[in-house]
């Protein structure tokens, strides 16, 4: 097998193996539709986001990387746990939880997924089983304990987790591969390799840029593709996915990729030098929406006018989405401390009757500790 | 009436919690094999490798992983040797399991029962020996218990397997032969309910896990000087049951307060802070904290044994408020 790596991505120029020969309308669609529709909610939030000063948290946009979530989305079911790190809109969306939810939450509003409490990089949707967090390989973690309680409980659900390529560089993630793999957990890591943390690139932090080798040590099984290739990165995940759902154990995948926009906020943050402008021209000119684009006009399908039609749908959805974050009221009286901790125990209630003191006797000794 | 030691009540309680609901897992560290002091013995015998799992050295892993089985459902109990193991999972404490009750706007329920040994005596050393109940309790978002005694023991760990909040709870080594009365069916103690262990009026001494005992031996021998000191045994610091403390001391008018752990910044010292802030003019004289030095626990057996708080300290303690 070739090996894919940053470096060799870019000695090979631009991407050429998009292939959608022998696949049905539907799925081309749905790749297209799901790319699309990330891109125009993020262009619109980006846009949106200084006007009146209405989205007042962290958000850490996603152009270019669409590919993986927008197959990624075609392939969950329901009941399969979806976990994120900070850049989770696409997660968000791919695990069909609804745009509008998302939009009140970067509001600020109590129709936002997690009543405005959350924001963009820590937003979760239990209802959908999507959880997210900003604290980077935490959520990678949590995911291998869903992935254990499915497995307990003999579900035939998969947990998986999207993140960057720099949560391979704490502690936890080497845990949790470890265990998944002596496990055999029903666990699918989804690594979007777009080179940088912030502004520092992956080989100043890393010894190598193929982690899938390292991962490969472990046991876990492992993919390494072009990540802008929404096809490829459908079929790598629908087999991942597949194999984990059936007992095979975790995957990992890494996905190859560049964040075109900045690590966050809406401005570009290029004036600090961090990356070399052809790099930059160079992933600009393998946009995963152009390279889909171009094989749709080359194989004549999904024509320009269903195209328009089909983001023609999904600036409606936006527009909407914007309308009802803007129409729902922010939070008042929300009594913070009570929101912290539930003081209501159900199941012990049901379960359990109350006692209150026992009968202690004073006059006991303590344990003498022995050797441990 | 049947008695049962410390480890033993722990163990009747995981055993009954794996008999009341299969979506309970013990997983720690030799859960199956070592026993954990008595405190997981036999229960792989009876439940299986699978109910009750040996988990990697994986600490951090482990407390992000009984989050996100708790996420799918489950009710799982972690058990860690030492506390001073489970630094490694301040992360998923603090970051995670803490605030994800506020953060999903209340959707989401996270029954994850940590239970924590603390180790005391025989050259535990700096690093086998912290009880960091007071750095938990400081988190909003977590229940944190500290029961001193066997009947406790069982009802506050049945109570965090079956409630909805995450809940660290450290049960002192040294306690763990001591006996009690323990009824033979599962109950619960809610969190939040101080008990008085012994009534008087002279003096309040509110404390905590180990040294709840040796306040009741020095209540003993004072009442012979006819000096009745009231003591309340906290058992949970988080949340923590500011009314019955702020009772006994509106009578009493004295308030030592013994708290197993270093003294500043202390749940000793937020004892008496909420005191003073209701009851700062009625106090007949100035409280007082028996704790440990503000020092790392030192090997060697006579350091050692000067380090921890002593009957002689506690009697000192509570002469100097009378
Ligand atoms: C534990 C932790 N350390 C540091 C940060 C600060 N931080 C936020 S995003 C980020 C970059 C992460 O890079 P990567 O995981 O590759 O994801 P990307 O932003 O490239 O999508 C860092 C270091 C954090 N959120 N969490
Ligand atoms: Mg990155």
């Amino acid at each position: 097998m070739e090996t894919i790596t940053h470096a060799a991505i870019r000695q090979s120029g631009r991407y050429s193996r998009l292939k959608i020969e022998g696949l049905s309308m539907e799925l081309l669609r749905g790749l297209y539709r799901g790319m699309v529709r990330l891109r125009r909610c993020e262009e619109a939030l980006m846009v949106q986001y200084r006007v009146a000063d209405e989205i007042r948290c962290p958000v850490h946009f996603t152009i270019g990387q669409e590919a993986v979530p927008a197959a990624l989305g075609l392939l969950l079911r329901k009941d399969d746990f979806l976990y994120s790190h900070h850049r989770c809109h696409g997660y968000f969306l791919a695990k069909d939880a609804p745009m509008g939810a998302l939009f009140a939450e970067l509001f600020g509003r109590t129709t936002g997924a997690n009543g405005g409490l959350a924001g963009s990089q820590e937003i979760s949707m239990p209802s959908h089983n999507f959880f997210s967090g900003a604290i980077l390989s935490g959520a990678l973690s949590l995911a291998a304990g869903s992935a254990f309680a499915f497995q307990y409980k003999g579900d035939d659900r998969v947990a998986l987790a999207g993140f960057g390529e720099a949560a391979t560089e704490e502690g936890i993630f080497w845990e949790a591969l470890s265990y998944a793999s002596v496990r055999k957990l029903p666990l699918v890591y989804i690594c979007e390799n777009n080179l940088y943390s912030m502004y520092s690139a992956q080989v100043n932090r890393q010894p190598a840029d193929d982690l899938s080798k390292r991962v490969q040590a472990f046991g876990v099984r492992t993919f390494t593709l072009f990540g802008n290739d929404p096809v490829a990165a459908y079929e790598a995940l629908r087999e991942a996915i597949e194999y984990a759902r059936k007992g095979g154990g975790p995957c990992f995948l890494e996905f190859y990729t560049y964040r075109i926009n900045a690590h966050v906020g809406p401005e570009s943050d290029d004036y600090i030098n961090y990356r070399p402008a052809d790099e930059i021209e160079f992933w600009k000119s393998n946009d995963p929406i152009a390279l889909f684009e171009e094989r749709l006009d080359h194989a004549g399908l999904l024509g320009r006018s269903e195209r328009e039609l089909i983001v023609a749908e999904i600036d409606e959805e936006i527009d909407e989405a914007f309308q009802f974050a803007r129409n729902s009221p922010m939070p008042a009286d929300v009594d913070l401390e009570a929101l912290s901790r539930s003081c209501e125990s159900p199941f012990a209630e049901r379960h359990l009757p109350l006692s209150s003191v026992g009968d202690f006797d004073e006059t006991q000794p303590v344990a003498v500790l022995a050797p441990y | 009436m049947r008695t049962l030691t410390y480890a033993q009540a722990v163990n009747e309680a995981l055993a009954q919690a794996l008999e009341l609901s299969e979506d309970v897992v013990v997983l720690g560290q030799l859960v199956d094999t070592s026993g954990v002091f008595g405190t997981t013995k036999g229960l792989v015998e009876k439940f299986g490798k699978k109910r009750v799992q040996d988990f990697p050295v994986s600490e951090n892993l482990m407390t992000s992983a009984g989050m996100g089985a708790a996420l799918a459902g489950m009710r799982p109990v972690l058990v860690h040797h030492r506390l001073d193991f489970m630094v490694y999972a301040m992360d998923p404490i603090v970051n995670w399991l803490s605030l994800w009750r506020l953060k999903s706007n209340g959707q989401s329920r996270l029954p994850v029962t940590i239970r924590t040994v603390v180790g005391k005596g025989w050259g535990q050393g700096p690093q086998h020996s912290k009880s960091l109940h007071g750095w938990f309790a400081h988190l909003p978002g977590v229940n944190v218990a500290v029961p001193a005694t066997a009947h406790d023991a069982k009802g506050l760990l049945l109570e965090s397997i079956f409630g909805e909040t995450p809940t660290i709870i450290l049960e002192n080594r040294s306690l763990f032969s001591m006996e009690e009365v323990v009824p033979e069916n599962p109950y619960r103690i809610p969190f939040g309910q101080a008990a008085i262990r012994r009534r008087g009026q002279h003096v309040t001494v509110a404390a905590l896990g180990i040294m709840v005992p040796i306040a009741l031996r020095v209540a003993k021998q004072l009442a012979e000087e006819s000096i009745e000191v009231e003591v309340l045994d906290l058992r949970t610091v988080s949340p923590l049951d500011r009314d019955t403390v702020l009772k006994s001391v509106a009578k009493t008018k004295r308030l030592v307060v013994a708290d197993p752990a270093w003294r500043s910044v202390s749940v000793a010292a937020e004892v008496i802070a909420f005191v003073s802030e209701k009851l700062g003019r009625d106090l007949a004289s100035n409280p007082t904290r028996v704790c440990f030095p503000d020092s790392h626990t030192p090997m060697s057996a006579p350091l050692e044994a000067s380090f921890y708080p002593d009957d002689a300290a506690m009697l000192s303690a509570i002469r100097s408020v009378l």
